[in-house]
């Protein structure tokens, strides 16, 4: 109604103004020359010439669309508000050439924008409206046909007047235009596509595919030529700023299209690979209906690991935003690969067991002070070696008794400085001798604990904890004979290289019976000295027989925890008793 | 053939014409326009909406089922999880990744699985049973938790100016 108000104003205000001049000149030609020498006469024929052009875009309109739908019509006013805006911004840059006929073009070009848009909507909108007479169809293909045509003239007049006159306004109008073809194939793409889509009976699985790459293709085409216009005209002009928000926009778009792209072809992968076609059995045990489109599933169905049935385009564009069964959650991306690394896993820990970690990580002898060993005991005597080892297979415990304070930090040297396993070398060479046979390996389960020891360790009483603490003294103890173990093998080893035999034939009689055979048999093979460590270590393990399961569990996680160097280890056990003691502490 | 979204549309109003779940309408406003439905909701017995029937408007996104629709109330409503212009704020209608207010676990929110009809059910019970916790209208939160008596009083005005009984 205000329209129709708005536009008899102008036209009454036309009429008067060209009357006037009529009036006063009584001629055509000076009438002419007398309104357009005339501001105020040529301000309210501007407002008639603008108020024309918007009849008659509202005739066109009416032709090629008939009835905006509400969202088109908020969608046109939202975006022509911005093109306004932004061609404000480009009179401000071309100020030096602004006359009318540059408005009139900046105008024309705003009137096919829009049209460019409309076109958009109404194509986007076929595949959501129930019915498409044979009228759209009409409308949309000549509209396309005379939008195309026009942009195509205009990007050549733009390209053929910047060749011949230079650069001016026109190279704004030749990109715009060329942007705007660039919609119009867009559109005529996605409207074949979705032609062919109503006109088969069955869904076409594959449009989405199509579409999602039409638009990558589509946006990369346009970040181009906004990109290259940037460059053009900052070098020729200045800065175009208003070719900014529509530039972020379009990179916006070819980002979330890239990405599509790219989840897309990871779902379709991933169904590809990894989940099978549903059989017909299957699909009729779970009722034939996909429950993502509520359609019957005759064709292409996938089966999920979760035993959910879909459509594969369904599942495909599902996919696409999440990677969850729609039915149960399951997050399917997430199950799949820890499977692979489960079983890899499982491969790789038959290949790791012949060398157990805890007895080959740490090296023992990082931490030695070998001064200080020299001090102690400038030539290496057998004497005392055999009474240390006959205490350790006795009482299994000599050697380990300094760790089990908590103060143990310097104990290992002290221990290595007063009792030296089967006489170190002042120097050792420090090689690493892998295991030549298997060191203890405690029990595998807990079938070993009995159900009064397992019971002594649940709860939280302070004696259940200090049961608890106990066995993981233990699990330290038999970390420490391991230690020793290795130890006085690699010690052995070394002997067996260095020292002469001679040496031992000079011990006394009760000893050399041992250190003989200790000394013939590492220096025959290093193996028996071993099996007779690993029986010291046995006696431990007999001994604190409680910790063996708990011994396990807690030697694999920390495999790859013991630092390298002993005085951590110390200080990280002292931290973890500490950590048992506090729970023990707050109980009470 | 059309979209997918239109067919699952068409496929939901079918279902919902034949079927109608008790104290629930719904359908497309126009049947040229199948993204834009109205629907009638009764009141659930037994609660201070009791009686009432409350008519509310759900648009549906181009990609439907994949995104949500949107639901909002046309008439006046005051209830702890409708925002005072109607809107509709119940995890159902919210897709994983979007909380507005921060409560929801994602095992509550969109899927494909989920259909008008279960949204208009979940609405139902959240008139029943309104969640004080995550507030889309503070003040009827504020007044559901600490003056029942006032909020039984507003809510059955809602009810009486929605069947067009003077209050």
């Amino acid at each position: 109604m205000r329209a129709v108000g708005v536009s008899l104003i102008s036209v009454a205000l036309t009429t008067i103004v060209i009357a006037n001049a009529y009036y006063q000149k009584k001629q055509f030609y000076p009438s002419v020359v007398y309104i357009t020498k005339s501001n105020p006469s040529m301000a309210v024929i501007y407002i008639q010439a603008f108020i024309l052009v918007l009849l008659a875009g509202k005739l066109t309109r009416k032709i090629f669309f008939g009835q905006l739908r509400t969202a088109e019509f908020e969608h046109l006013m939202e975006r022509a508000w911005y093109a306004i805006t932004e061609t404000c911004l480009a009179f401000t840059v071309f100020r030096d050439d602004f006359n009318p006929k540059f408005v009139a073009l900046f105008t024309l070009l705003l009137f096919l924008k829009s049209f460019h848009w409309l076109a958009e909507d109404r194509v986007d909108y076929m595949e959501r409206s129930p019915v498409i007479s044979w009228l759209f169809h009409v409308r949309v293909l000549s509209l396309l046909l005379v939008l195309g045509s026009l942009d195509y003239l205009f990007v050549q007049h733009a390209y053929l007047s910047t060749m011949t006159k230079g650069a001016s306004v026109q190279l704004v109008f030749g990109f715009e235009y060329a942007i705007l073809l660039t919609m119009v194939v867009n559109i005529a793409i996605k409207y074949i596509l979705h032609a062919i889509d109503l006109n088969s009976d069955t869904p076409w699985e594959n449009k989405a595919v199509f579409l999602l790459y039409t638009e990558l293709i589509m946006g990369l085409i346009k970040v181009i030529l906004y990109v290259a216009f940037v460059v053009i005209m900052v070098r020729i002009y200045t800065l175009p700023l208003f070719a900014f928000r529509p530039m972020y926009y379009t990179i916006r778009n070819f980002k979330k299209a890239f990405n599509d792209v790219i989840l897309s072809r990871r779902a379709i992968h991933n169904m590809n690979t990894l989940y099978p076609d549903a059989t017909p059995e299957e699909l009729q045990a779970a009722d034939n209906v996909c429950i993502i489109c509520r359609e019957e599933m005759t064709t292409a169905s996938k089966k999920l690991p979760c035993n959910h049935i879909f459509h594969t385009a369904c599942l495909r564009s599902w996919f696409q935003r999440q990677q969850t069964c729609p039915t149960c959650r399951l997050n399917i991306l997430r199950t799949t690969p820890t499977n692979n690394a489960q079983q890899q896993r499982q491969e790789q820990r038959p290949r790791a067991q012949p060398v157990p970690n805890p007895f080959v990580g740490p090296n023992p002898f990082v931490n030695f002070n070998p001064f200080q060993q020299l001090l102690n005991q400038n030539v290496p005597n057998p004497n005392v070696q055999a009474p240390a080892q006959d205490a350790n297979q006795q009482g299994g415990t000599p050697n380990v008794t300094p760790t089990q304070n908590t103060q143990a930090g310097s104990s290992t040297s002290q221990q290595q400085a007063n009792v030296p396993p089967f006489g170190m070398p002042p120097f050792m060479p420090f090689p690493f001798f892998p295991f030549v046979s298997q060191p203890p390996v405690p029990p595998q389960n807990l079938r070993s604990l009995s159900p009064e020891e397992l019971r002594r360790m649940e709860g939280n009483e302070r004696e259940n904890v200090e049961a608890r603490i106990q066995c993981l003294k233990n699990i330290q103890v038999m970390l420490d004979a391991a230690v020793l173990m290795m130890q006085q093998y690699s010690a052995s080893v070394a002997i067996s290289a260095t020292m002469p035999v001679p040496q031992t034939a000079s011990s006394t009689p009760e000893s050399t019976s041992t250190v003989n055979t200790e000394t013939v048999a590492s220096n025959s093979s290093p193996k028996d000295n071993v099996t007779t460590s690993t029986s010291t270590v046995n006696n431990i393990l007999n001994s604190s027989s409680s910790s063996s399961e708990n011994a396990t569990n807690s030697n694999s996680p920390s495999d790859n925890k013991i630092p390298s160097n002993l005085s951590a280890e110390e200080e990280l056990r002292r931290r973890r008793l500490q950590r048992f003691q506090q729970p023990a502490e707050q109980q009470q | 053939m059309a979209g997918s979204a239109l067919r699952r549309l068409m496929a939901e109003y079918k279902q919902l014409t034949l079927n109608p779940p008790e104290g629930i309408i719904a359908g497309p406003i126009n049947e040229e326009n199948f993204f834009e439905w109205e629907a009638l909701i009764t009141g659930p017995e037994g609660t201070c909406f009791e009686g009432g029937v409350f008519p509310a408007k759900l648009i549906f996104p181009p990609d439907y089922p994949l995104s949500p629709p949107k639901m909002q109330f046309t008439c006046e409503m005051f209830h702890p999880n409708i925002y005072s212009d109607g809107r509709v704020c119940i995890s159902i209608l919210h897709a994983p990744g979007d909380d507005p207010m921060g409560y929801e676990s994602s095992a509550e929110r969109w899927s494909p699985v989920q259909s008008v009809e279960k949204i208009l059910l979940s609405v139902v019970s959240m008139l029943a049973e309104p969640n004080d916790e995550s507030g889309a209208n503070v003040d009827a939160a504020k007044m559901w938790r600490e003056n029942r008596e006032e909020f039984n009083r507003i809510a059955e005005r809602i009810v009486r100016r929605t069947l067009g009984i003077p209050t």
